[in-house]
């Protein structure tokens, strides 16, 4: 790889950000690192990562939809692969469907979904798989 | 329409009594043939002068006609329960022919003098119970002109009836013209009042037959109400969320007060609007006049405030922010409550009727009822959504750093922060699986608060207790050992299996296991006992000298959340779940959980479990 991937990892939960950074820094990815959508939304307007790692929810239910939500919107930042980190994603689907459809419109603001807690292994063959754009 | 069908209803109840006393007649008349049959011959065996060949021949006619009748009758029965002309013929039929029978019979037995004629009061009686008043009185005159004729014709001497049997009875001696018509006075006077007297009092017995008719109708009437109320009722408390509840509320009352529609409004925050938030029977075009501003609409001032109003009729009323669209739906009379709990107003209920003045005080009170139960089963929903939003909450904020540490765990072990050796790694495994067992217990937790409304059973397949119990105490030697509580366990090996469920059998042994030693100070004793009680069930003791629970709040150990003061006093760690969780878990299992203890000295919970096949 030419030049590191930029990955931006944006949680609330500031020891999951410091482990998370701890396996991603052994690849050669660069890493920046926000605690909250707002933070985050900042840290991609100053540069457009290659990948966002994003909790869904964090001082409210949905923050990270939100968040994710404000970035599909806009075509700069439309591209954006996001990977996103949940406890509920099992949850979500037995019974969330509608509860999260007038959140969701009609389809998931996301790439793909990491369930916590979380598998290192697991994790950076997920990134590795959004970088390469799979 | 429903008075008319109502009449006809009562009619042919009325009815019934002159087809069934018609057929009743032609018995009573049997026993009058064989009377009249054994009195003759009695009376010719005394040596009474008796005409016995004519006397038997009018009993043979009677006793021919009889059995016509009863043919008909049969046929009557079998054609035409419900139609009254038919058996009114065949009554006049039957008082005709009898009058007919007992004029022969009087003839022969002494005439104008003979006793047989107060016999004439017999059918005047029935022909009053059976017939319309004006028949008998017809058959009353007819009788007092027969006796007038005959006593006429035979004081003339026109005619002579036979008079042996009477030659000096109590009759005779009444020679005088004044004394005949004395006579015949008093026997017109005896059919007459006889014919009024009846007639009278059938009247009112069968306006009190009426009222008793019309109030038998109302209970029937309330009884099917209360009934489907009370299946109405069921369903709500069934339900999951407020739309379905509202639209279930809604539905059902439309159908119990047999109404057009039926709609619930809810107040908005700000308390300035009504908002449709279900409705039953109302039309597109009535619903998409949108919210109503209560400030323009002063029924519903009224009815925030407490008001009930019943609108006879909404033509004449000018209450309404849309009264084109009131119009337009063909509404003519609605009732309109605030739906409200205690004192809290949540919204308004309304009835719409096509009909105008269709609701009664006893609608009013009776919609007043369902509405008070709606607005009940809604504040008792909102208990419940309360409640599971609380538990999901709690559980996120307990498994979030229990997925941090996970995480974190995960990172370590995985050597990504550098190599381990391998008692390290076996450790930091442990801790894992640990933590994902405390994870699973949140979830578990979580299940009992949402899903208690599941009724699914488990499905229960055959398990060994012993080996299983063992496995799950390990862990909790160590616990022990650590606390310096001594931990006794004495698993009876070769016992049959039991019918349960492993996570469910975890949930109740880790339970109560860990909540012994938790509160079994050090020093003093656990012991764990598994063995046979009878041949349907396997007796699971727990027992320890610990500080045991108050009596005054043994009652409520099974409620969520509750701690002993004690317990309290002793540690401040536990959730006040644990109990509740083991009592569920047990209740799926379809075992039973007992509890004695005494404040300290101790505790014995026993758990007696079903043994499988």
């Amino acid at each position: 790889m030419d030049k590191a991937n930029d990955i931006l990892i944006i949680d609330d939960d500031r020891d999951l950000v410091h482990s998370m950074r701890i396996v991603l820094e052994t690849k050669p990815y660069t890493i920046r690192t926000a605690y909250n959508g707002k933070e985050g939304y900042q840290r991609i307007e100053e540069k457009i990562p290659d990948l966002v790692i994003l909790d869904v929810m964090m001082a409210t239910d949905t923050e990270g939809f939100d968040l994710a939500y404000r970035l599909r919107n806009q075509e700069r930042y439309r591209d954006i692969p996001i990977l996103m980190l949940t406890s509920f994603t099992q949850k979500m689907t037995e019974t969330g469907a509608d509860k999260f459809q007038h959140i969701m419109g009609e389809e998931w603001p996301v790439n793909k979904f990491l369930e916590k807690p979380i598998d290192p292994d697991v994790l950076l063959k997920t990134v590795e798989e959004l970088l390469r754009g799979e | 329409m429903n008075l008319a069908k109502e009449l006809v209803a009562q009619q042919i109840f009325f009815r019934r009594e002159l087809s069934e006393r018609v057929g009743w007649l032609v018995g009573v008349r049997w026993i009058a043939v064989v009377t009249a049959l054994c009195s003759a011959w009695v009376l010719r065996l005394c040596h009474f002068d008796l005409p016995m060949t004519t006397v038997t021949g009018v009993i043979a006619v009677m006793t021919g006609y009889n059995i016509l009748f009863a043919i008909i009758v049969r046929q009557l029965k079998r054609i035409s329960q419900d139609r009254q002309v038919p058996f009114q013929i065949c009554a006049h039929a039957q008082f005709i022919s009898d009058l007919t029978a007992l004029g022969a019979l009087i003839y022969l037995t002494g005439g104008f003098y003979s006793p047989l004629t107060l016999f004439v009061l017999f059918p005047i009686i029935l022909a009053c119970i059976l017939l319309d008043p004006i028949y008998a009185y017809i058959y009353a005159g007819t009788c007092v002109i027969g006796i007038g004729v005959l006593g006429y014709l035979q004081t003339t001497g026109i005619i002579t009836p036979h008079s042996g049997l009477f030659a000096h009875g109590i009759f005779h001696s009444a020679h005088t013209t004044r004394e005949n018509a004395m006579l015949f006075i008093v026997l017109a006077t005896a059919c007459l009042m006889t014919a009024y007297l009846v007639t009278t009092i059938k009247r009112s017995l069968r306006a009190k037959g009426h009222t008793l008719l019309l109030f038998c109708k109302e209970l029937d009437a309330a009884n099917t109400k209360l009934t489907a109320l009370y299946d109405m009722v069921k369903q709500m408390a069934f339900c999951a969320d407020y739309q379905e509840l509202m639209d279930s509320a809604t539905q059902n009352t439309a159908r119990i007060m047999g109404v057009k529609a039926c709609s619930i409004k809810l107040l908005d925050e700000q308390r300035q609007t009504l908002r449709f938030a279900s409705n039953y029977g109302l039309s597109q075009n009535y619903l998409a006049k949108g919210d109503i501003d209560i400030s323009k609409s002063p029924i519903n001032q009224g009815i925030l405030q407490g008001a009930f109003y019943t609108i006879g009729n909404i033509e004449a009323q000018d209450y309404f922010q849309y009264p084109e669209n009131v119009r337009q739906e063909g509404f003519s009379s609605m009732i309109c409550l605030p739906l409200k709990v205690e004192k809290r107003v949540l919204g308004v209920f309304c009835v719409y009727s096509q009909a105008r003045f269709n609701f009664s005080d006893a609608d009013v009170d009776f919609f007043a009822l369902i509405s008070e139960l709606t607005a009940l089963a809604m504040q008792n929903l909102k208990s419940e959504l309360n409640k599971s939003w609380f538990l999901q909450r709690a559980a996120h904020q307990l498994r979030s750093p229990l997925n941090a540490v996970d995480s974190m765990l995960k990172v370590l072990r995985k050597a990504y922060a550098g190599p381990l050796n391998d008692q390290q790694s076996d450790m930091l495994a442990q801790c894992e699986r640990r933590i994902e067992g405390l994870s699973l217990t949140i979830q578990d937790l979580l299940k009992l608060g949402i899903k208690r409304a599941d009724t699914a059973p488990p499905e229960l397949r055959q398990i060994s207790l012993a080996p299983l119990l063992a496995q799950l105490s390990a862990v909790y030697q160590t616990q022990a050992k650590q606390k310096e509580v001594h931990l006794a366990i004495s698993l009876e090996s070769g016992l049959p299996a039991v019918l349960g469920e492993e996570k469910l059998l975890d949930d109740l042994y880790t339970n109560l296991l860990s909540n012994a030693i938790k509160y079994t100070p050090a020093g003093h004793e656990v012991r764990v006992t598994l063995s046979r009680e009878d041949a349907q069930r396997l007796c699971l003791r727990i027992t320890d000298t610990g500080i045991g629970i108050p009596q005054d709040q043994l009652s409520r150990l099974f409620t969520e959340f509750f701690r002993a003061e004690n317990a309290k006093a002793h540690t401040d760690q536990g959730t006040g779940l644990g109990l509740t969780i083991a009592k569920e878990a047990m209740d799926r299992l379809r075992g039973t959980l007992l509890i004695e203890s005494r404040e300290g000295e101790g505790t014995r919970v026993t758990c007696y479990f079903p043994v499988a096949g």
